[in-house]
């Protein structure tokens, strides 16, 4: 992020009263090959969806499923935040749903696969106890099941 | 905290983060800081190069042996001249003269937009209330006789979508039309220019602000969130 001093007040205040979990140490597993080897999800923050999909509300803790061939002119965002530049997402869907770029990867052989889905929440999210205690979890059985190996969690 | 809840379940995760402080205190299993701006998680827009970067350094965290691990994007790449973010509607005064006719001046948009579509092969981010661009008119008439006061709804809503959040889609269908039109004529344009220019001299503009006002002099929260993500 920008510096805090270089924000607006208004965003550096919500940034300084978020109420961030605090954690003393992280589940941890090792990835059981290495990166040429595994299959890969993209797990964003950024409410994106496929158009005609349920947009997200402000808060909202449910996810969405975005099958990894969706074509990126297909993708929106509801995650509409006036706290967020979203020129950047209008002019490329890379800067925060890097698709392109991982096929890249895996075209030179760096990264194994893509899985076959990808999964999205809203961001912004000030209490997210579902997301932790039932949709996070339920999104990584979904992704275990998948043959999923690596999830990259991107934000806005 | 999602990275957490989906390592718990067997995934390993790597996590890009924006703010450096949240993330020092929730810990996730891995993360890498990158100093760019909201919104710009892999750093530029149509930068390839960059973007490489940013995901070889977050991927490679998957090679570390224990967490959490939390590293910084070994350099300072703040994109350009784009401020860290958008300027407020608040901040940005409004022309003297606005278009008063918002139906007509979103139906030239309308076209500039439709330059956008050839030159994004089709990609777009309007699309949350469902209604085509071609229709625009009858959402800007709905948005107006909304700021007017009047008890208006439109038949596109689905009936599980509550009326404040259908003008919140309206409202970001309606700017996506506008900043991607804008960007059509201007591909140079940043954020912040189109902003000042959305904010300050378009009638839309001044017809969210209106929106956002009767929103927020209601007593229902849930009015007044909407109102929030309209303008500040």
């Amino acid at each position: 992020m920008p510096r805090l001093d270089r924000l607006p007040q208004i965003s550096r205040n919500n940034l300084l009263t978020f109420p961030a979990q605090v954690n003393d140490t992280a589940p941890f597993v090792r990835p059981g090959k290495p990166l040429a080897g595994c299959r890969l999800a993209i797990v964003t923050t950024a409410g994106l969806h496929v158009r005609g999909d349920r947009p997200f509300t402000p808060g909202d803790q449910t996810y969405r499923v975005i099958s990894s061939d969706t074509p990126t002119a297909d993708i929106v965002q509801s995650h509409t935040s006036i706290g967020f530049d979203r020129v950047a997402i209008m002019r490329d869907i890379n800067i925060s749903f890097p698709i392109d770029r991982l096929r890249e990867l895996v075209t030179r052989g760096e990264l194994g696969g893509l899985a076959s889905n990808c999964y999205s929440f809203m961001g912004a999210q000030r209490e997210a106890a579902r997301i932790e205690s039932a949709t996070g979890p339920e999104v990584g059985r979904r992704l275990a099941a998948e043959g999923v190996d690596v999830a990259l969690i991107t934000p806005t | 905290m999602l990275a957490r809840a989906l390592e718990l379940t067997g995934i390993s995760t790597t996590s890009i983060s924006l703010v450096r402080e949240h993330t020092e205190k929730v810990k996730p299993p891995r993360a890498l800081y990158v100093p760019f701006p909201f919104g710009h998680a892999l750093g530029r827009p149509d930068d390839p190069e960059l973007q490489h970067r940013v995901l070889r350094a977050a991927l490679g965290l998957l090679s570390e042996a224990a967490g959490p691990v939390l590293r910084d994007l070994p350099e300072d790449a703040e994109p350009g001249d784009q401020p860290p973010a958008p300027p407020q509607a608040s901040g940005i005064k409004p022309a003297e003269q606005v278009p008063d006719d918002v139906a007509m001046e979103t139906t030239q948009m309308r076209r500039y937009h439709e330059r956008w579509l050839e030159k994004s092969s089709g990609r777009t981010l309007l699309g949350l209330t469902g209604i085509p661009a071609t229709r625009f008119r009858g959402v800007v008439r709905f948005l107006e006789g909304f700021a007017d006061g009047q008890d208006v709804d439109m038949a596109e809503r689905p009936p599980e979508v509550p009326l404040p959040n259908f003008v919140r889609y309206c409202a970001d269908d309606l700017k996506a039309l506008y900043f991607e039109g804008h960007l059509a004529m201007k591909p140079a344009a940043g954020g912040e220019e189109i902003a000042r220019w959305f904010w300050g001299e378009t009638g839309a503009g001044r017809l969210l602000r209106r929106i956002r006002d009767r929103l927020d002099t209601s007593d229902d929260p849930r009015w007044k969130a909407a109102a929030f993500g309209i303008a500040r």
